[in-house]
């Protein structure tokens, strides 16, 4: 089954970096500066070391007051109403976002501008113009990702499909008619195991729910290798065998589906919560490839498919992640017990 | 001036030296805990450590030995949830521990509730919470309910997409003093302003007070709905909600 731990190539990445929610910490190191004229510092496509400052208009906002940078949604702004340098300056950004993603080993670029405004105008608008602006900068497939079908559709509209197909993300039992702009738009479609009156509360219900959004889908004509399965990863900070209710849930999709439905989801929801996410994420894809997954929305540019199959599974680190993730570790105790005294570097060696 | 050393519990002195750091609080937690009683201390002790045995097994036993269930709250477990409540604003614990400290406060209050309650004690507050409508998200309003029941209250459970009649129907059925309101996306953040504008109408707005939370939410959104408060997690939901029940009554 795995043809991916061996052939990470083969992992569906479809990466989340181009997304407006993104923050940086203010006394993080990628922002510089003194107080009040802060720059965030980026590598450019090209590689060289440059700065996108951080508008006065931002600093006014109570995310820049509690020490929080969203760096995508200040980029977006820059490119699409700054003027001559400032948008260029955006654009570059953006650019980057992209091209790192790519180098990466990114399949797919993901594309959410949920926090870019309140209104859904001007969300449609930037997701309009940003669609375009990244078919503009990567040869890879888009990921219209909204939590209104509205503004997805704005997405869809505004896609090329010269090149690939674009990816609609997401359809859900409470959104059925994003299967019908699936169709329309001849795009991939991630269906999540959302319920119509509430998230699934285990392995069963998500099956359930995941199984009738799957087969409303074939039913309307969409092919199983067009459908992406998101059985929704919840945090194993709240509920030790929330990683358990995916996990397992991956597993019965992969049996009752066959080889050709592509299973995926949100990695780094597992991780919320508690310290040192990356080696609790980057386990969790482990284990969800291991339970018959092909891919995942992650950040591929933080790690990429070909360093996560590669770490070393026998480090006290992954064990420990791996206990938690599978519900053998109540609270997270013994993993932030270690995480407190150091002891999970040792397994982020590769 | 009461000093560090007044304070008997080793594991207090301890916490108070290594985590807290604002002069006001570290005067503050010396003060209060140089006050209470040793048993009350272990009981504190016994829930910043996140052991619900034991803090079950302590509070029984100090109830036994005849002391007040209202000092046993009061000095045991509120004084040991404020050092949680700084110490996770500080990110120094984390949430599965903040958890284990809620499920410890619970099981002192599995004793403290009824014995209030029989004696004519009314709970801090009666909550509402739910999630808005359109929006199926509720770990972050659950984790809320946890805290505030382990915090004293009674919170009647919304659940999630509840509409603007439901919270209607709620305010006048529960009378309750506080409407809990949460929202994860940005998409529907704004059916919290229309409930508030729904409440209004109904006429049953100023029959409670609203505070409001979730991600894309910001003390600015807040105070543009209208809301009397906002927080920006389950430990400050908590203190919000205690604030706001001062405020009401």
């Amino acid at each position: 089954m795995d043809l991916i731990s061996s052939h990470p190539g083969n992992y569906i990445a479809i990466g989340e970096n181009i997304h407006t929610t993104r923050v940086l910490l203010r006394k993080g190191k990628r922002i510089a500066g003194e107080d009040g004229a802060e720059v965030i510092l980026y590598q450019a496509a090209d590689g060289s070391a440059r700065q996108l400052p951080i508008p006065d208009s931002y600093k006014s906002t109570q995310d820049y007051d509690e020490g929080r940078v969203k760096h995508v949604k200040i980029a977006l702004a820059a490119a699409m109403r700054g003027a001559g340098a400032e948008a260029e300056n955006g654009l570059d950004y953006l650019r980057a976002l992209a091209h790192h993603q790519e180098r990466a080993g990114a399949t797919f670029l993901d594309i959410n501008v949920d926090e870019f405004s309140l209104k859904t105008d001007e969300q449609k608008a930037a997701m309009q113009w940003l669609v375009g602006a990244v078919q503009n900068m990567s040869e890879l497939p888009v990921s219209v990702d909204s939590s209104d079908v509205e503004v997805i559709r704005a997405g869809l509209e505004a896609y090329q499909s010269v090149n690939a197909r674009p990816m609609l993300n997401s359809a859900s039992l409470e959104r059925p008619d994003a299967l019908d702009l699936a169709l329309a738009h001849n795009a991939e479609v991630v269906v999540t195991a959302a319920g119509e009156k509430g998230m699934p509360s285990g392995t069963a219900e998500r099956v359930a729910n995941a199984s009738r959004m799957i087969d409303a889908a074939l039913e309307k004509g969409l092919q199983l290798g067009d459908i992406h399965v998101d059985p929704l990863v919840f945090p194993i900070s709240v509920d030790k065998d929330f990683g358990l209710h995916c996990l397992d849930a991956i597993r019965e999709l992969r049996a009752k589906y066959g080889s050709e439905i592509h299973l995926t989801g949100g990695m780094s929801n597992v991780s919320f919560g508690i310290p040192g996410r990356r080696i609790v994420n980057d386990t969790f894809v482990i284990l969800a490839v291991a339970a018959g997954a092909d891919g995942g929305i992650i950040d591929p540019v933080l790690s990429s498919p070909s360093e996560i199959f590669a770490m070393d599974r026998e480090s006290l680190g992954y064990r420990l992640a791996e206990d938690m993730l599978l519900g053998k570790d109540e609270h997270c105790k013994k993993y932030i017990r270690a995480w407190r005294k150091g002891e999970m570097k040792a397994g982020a060696a590769r | 001036m009461a000093e560090l050393s007044d304070i008997a519990n080793e594991f207090i002195r301890q916490e108070i030296k290594e985590f807290l750091e604002r002069p006001e609080e570290i005067a503050r937690n010396i003060e209060l805990f140089a006050r209470i009683r040793p048993a009350m201390q272990d009981i504190a002790a016994a829930l910043i450590e996140g052991e619900d045995g034991d803090v079950d097994q302590l509070t029984k036993q100090a109830l036994e030995e005849g002391i007040d269930a209202l000092e046993i709250m009061d000095d045991g477990l509120i004084a040991g949830m404020g050092i949680v409540g700084i110490k996770f604003r500080e990110a120094l614990i984390f949430v599965p521990e903040v958890l284990a400290c809620a499920r410890a406060m619970k099981a002192g209050m599995n004793y403290i509730e009824p014995i209030l309650s029989d004696s004519g004690v009314e709970p801090v507050a009666k909550v509402l919470m739910g999630t808005v409508k359109g929006d199926l998200h509720d770990i972050g309003k659950n984790l809320c309910i946890m805290m505030l029941r382990g915090s004293g209250f009674e919170v009647v459970d919304l659940g999630v997409d509840t509409s603007e009649d439901e919270f209607i129907d709620a305010i006048e059925e529960h009378r309750a003093g506080i409407l809990g309101m949460s929202a994860l996306l940005t998409t529907t953040m704004p059916n919290m302003a229309k409930t508030i504008e729904a409440l209004i109408d109904a006429d049953v707005r100023d029959d409670v007070m609203i505070m409001v939370g979730g991600a894309p939410v910001t003390q600015e959104f807040a105070d543009d709905m209208g809301a009397d408060g906002y927080g920006k997690d389950a430990l400050s939901c908590v203190s919000l909600a205690k604030k706001l029940a001062g405020e009401k009554v």
